[in-house]
């Protein structure tokens, strides 16, 4: 072959070898070393990472935090929506460089725990005590609890009475789904619009969904039973009939409450960290727990994130005794009523929820609520992502059905695989 | 004696070369041995970053990808290591899912529409620009170069609006020619409304390139053509398109690979949910567990990755192979 084509396949030759070494270089980490948050000491230093970026730098949330550091440190603040920072916290614990705290969404625990990304909270000097169990229970695999839960919030359905006045719909009387649809036909036929809600692709929109999937008397384990799909049918039936609006397919909750804001619309369902924003609405507004098919209340999805400590490789007992500093602070005494109060959640202890109920009758509607709130991954455990995914594809594929019953079956029977 | 001396200083003097030189195959002077030139070191160490930027940015990933692809990952082995080595059997699930056929056609609808109305319609607006001639002309050129020039977060959000299915004003403007209002982002007609989208963003592209090909055309040429009497028409397809095939060419295969990767402007208007879903957005959606899973699947998202990969770099060669007719 002639100089320039061998000189040609030489450069291509050595340039390939060369990223094959540096993968062969990149070795795979050890696991992180044993430490225990009693044998180490805090450090100057201190990394915390939460999925708030709504609360900027300045804000309530972001000064209580850097309150709690210890004395003679500081801690850094970092915030990314809940996906990102569990990619980043898997990342950083891979590079052996994690943060000292995390707080993560509630349904990630169990794959998390998985993957070993988290010290348990004996090692992180985590308390777990007072801690009601359904609202501990997605941070306990195994039987040994990772973590612990700020608080929680909650689903409800919130209405505007204006509204609801104007079209004559009493809100007492939405005790099932029937009086449900037949309260958003009296509201539309008055003029005004229907209901929203998140239907988006993703957890957030089966988060929104389980309510209804629930309250039909479905359960995790079989997407594709017949109460499922009458939820289903539900949904699908208030977009068919115009009751919501088609956007609820791309829609976040937050953007389903910027909707319902506008004023045209009777009904939003929405969580309790809107509560203060819907008493300082232009309209009335009110709330009533989501009802169940056949009555009563729907069991909600519990809400809330844990506060954690990853697995750490160097000076790990320092890094765990940052942990349990900071946490312990963030969770106790008035500071954890603070800490309750700024997020917009309802505390995950007793004692201090009674005591937020007692001062801010806002959260009165939502104490049923959370008490009797359902761990999505307390049952499944890390199986519960491959079921949400389906679910989640179950929900858009009814949605757009627009309420055809042969195309929302078939998108609850179909849902599966990647 | 004289006569032989004179005979062996003759045989001397023209069979050997006098003592004390050597012989060199080349131009070298006589004395001088030959090495690398010093600017051969320079020529490498100009190479040398250029060199280690490929290896580190093009030629490390890419090797990383399809090892990824040959090994079973999940959230635990890529933090702590020891995936298992199953060769192509990935390969083989991600083609057994029912999405992947409907998937891989919908890429192609995708990419094929966007590249032909993007081409049809950069090529018209040249040519009138090219004609034309008027004053405006280079105001008006300068407003098709906004959707290029805006953020595609900008310009995808401006889109989704636009084709809000209860409000959006195509659903408006439709509705006074008496058309029923369509739910553009709904999983069946969502492929249309990215297209739509994708051609608006794609074409001062072409417009722009395809606008100095035609410039590049010598106006005798059209002369020539009208005094023989051919009409705008025959003028437009005998002498403009053959001389505008090099950059067609160009034009088609940059606007080909860039469209095959597009994620952002489907992602920003429908999440690649329904028939949106292209191999792109597939594997962004399985690298990152972004749409309706939140689980990481590395393995499956390098396999997608490595067949766009494939797909791009077959195109690549076909494009080689009509250059190199083309100069012959």
């Amino acid at each position: 072959m002639s100089p320039t084509t061998f000189h040609r396949i030489a450069a291509i030759g050595a340039v390939l070898a060369t990223g094959a070494a540096l993968t062969a270089c990149s070795s795979s980490p050890a696991p992180g070393e044993d430490g225990s948050a009693s044998e180490g000491s805090t450090t100057s230093k201190i990394t915390f990472w939460d999925p708030y970026p709504q609360h900027k730098e300045g804000s309530a949330w972001d000064e209580h935090v850097k309150e709690c550091a210890p004395d003679g440190a500081t801690i850094t603040r970092t915030s990314a929506p809940q996906t990102d920072l569990f990619n980043q916290l898997t990342s950083a614990v891979k590079e052996g460089n994690a943060p000292d705290i995390v707080v993560l969404d509630n349904p990630m625990m169990p794959s998390a725990v998985g993957a070993k990304l988290l010290a348990t909270a004996e090692q992180a000097g985590i308390s777990t005590d007072d801690v009601d169990e359904n609202l501990l229970g997605p941070g306990v695999v195994d039987d040994v609890a990772y973590g612990v839960p700020f608080g929680s919030n909650a689903l409800g359905l919130y209405y505007n009475a204006d509204v609801l006045a104007a079209a004559g719909v009493d809100p007492a009387s939405i005790t099932d789904w029937d009086s449900l649809n037949a309260a958003l036909a009296k509201v539309v036929a008055a003029g005004s619009k229907g209901i929203t809600f998140s239907g988006v692709a993703g957890e957030e929109g089966v988060f929104q969904f389980l309510p209804w999937f629930w309250g039909a008397g479905a359960d995790l384990e079989d997407i594709s039973s017949e109460n499922a799909v009458s939820a289903g049918q539900l949904i699908s039936d208030w977009v068919g009939e115009g009751y919501a609006p088609k956007s609820v397919t791309t829609d976040n909750q937050s953007a389903a409450w910027d909707l319902f804001l506008t004023g045209e619309y009777g009904f939003a369902v929405n969580g309790s960290w809107f509560a203060a924003a819907a008493s300082d609405a232009d309209f009335a507004t009110g709330v009533v727990p989501i009802p169940a098919r056949d009555g009563g209340v729907a069991p909600v999805p519990t809400g809330g994130e844990f506060a954690v400590a990853p697995i750490q490789d160097d000076d790990a007992s320092d890094h765990y005794a940052n942990a349990a500093a900071v946490i312990d602070c963030l969770t106790s005494g008035d500071a954890a009523m603070k800490t309750a109060e700024t997020l917009g959640y309802l505390s995950a202890k007793p004692d201090v929820r009674a005591q937020q109920v007692a001062e801010n009758p806002l959260w009165g509607p939502w104490v049923s609520s959370v008490e009797g709130a359902e761990g999505r991954t307390t049952d499944l455990g890390g199986a519960y992502v491959d079921v949400s995914a389906s679910l989640s594809e179950a929900i858009q594929g009814a949605l757009n059905a627009a309420g055809d019953p042969a195309g929302v079956k078939a998108a609850f029977e179909n849902a599966s695989g990647y | 004696m004289s006569e032989v001396t004179a005979t062996r200083a003759l045989v001397t003097r023209g069979s050997r070369p006098p003592r004390g030189t050597r012989i060199t195959r080349g131009s070298a002077p006589a004395g001088v041995r030959r090495r690398p030139h010093s600017t051969t070191w320079i020529a490498l160490a100009f190479a040398a970053p250029l060199v280690a930027y490929l290896i580190l940015f093009y030629a490390y990933p890419l090797v990383q990808n399809v090892i990824m692809s040959m090994h079973r990952f999940d959230r635990n082995t890529f933090v702590n290591g020891g995936a298992p080595f199953v060769g192509f059997d990935i390969y083989g699930e991600v083609a057994s899912q029912p999405r992947f056929w409907p998937v891989v056609r919908q890429t192609a609808i995708f990419t094929i529409a966007s590249l032909a109305l993007q081409y049809v319609f950069g090529l018209t607006l040249a040519v009138f620009f090219h004609r034309a001639g008027f004053r405006l002309a280079a105001g008006l050129r300068a407003l098709f170069l906004v959707p290029w020039l805006l953020p595609v977060i900008v310009s995808g959000t401006t889109w989704q609006w636009i084709m809000n299915a209860d409000n959006g004003i195509l659903n408006t403007f439709l509705g006074i020619f008496g058309v029923d209002p369509v739910w553009w982002l709904s999983t069946d007609t969502s492929l249309i409304s990215v297209i739509i989208a994708n051609v608006w963003l794609g074409i001062p592209f072409n417009l722009v390139i395809l606008y100095s090909g035609l410039q590049n055309i010598p106006a005798d040429l059209y002369e020539a053509a009208s005094l023989d009497g051919a009409s705008a028409w025959q003028q437009f397809w005998r002498v403009t398109m053959p001389l505008l095939k090099p950059v067609t060419l160009i034009t088609l295969l940059l606007g080909l690979v860039y469209t095959l990767k597009v994620v952002d402007v489907i992602w920003i208007m429908t999440a690649g949910t329904g028939t949106s879903q292209t191999l792109a957005t597939w594997s962004y959606g399985l690298a990152f567990g972004k749409g309706t899973s939140s689980v990481i699947r590395y393995s499956e998202a390098s396999v997608v990755g490595t067949i766009l990969l494939l797909v791009a770099l077959v195109f690549g060669f076909i494009y080689i192979a009509v250059q190199r007719r083309q100069e012959d």
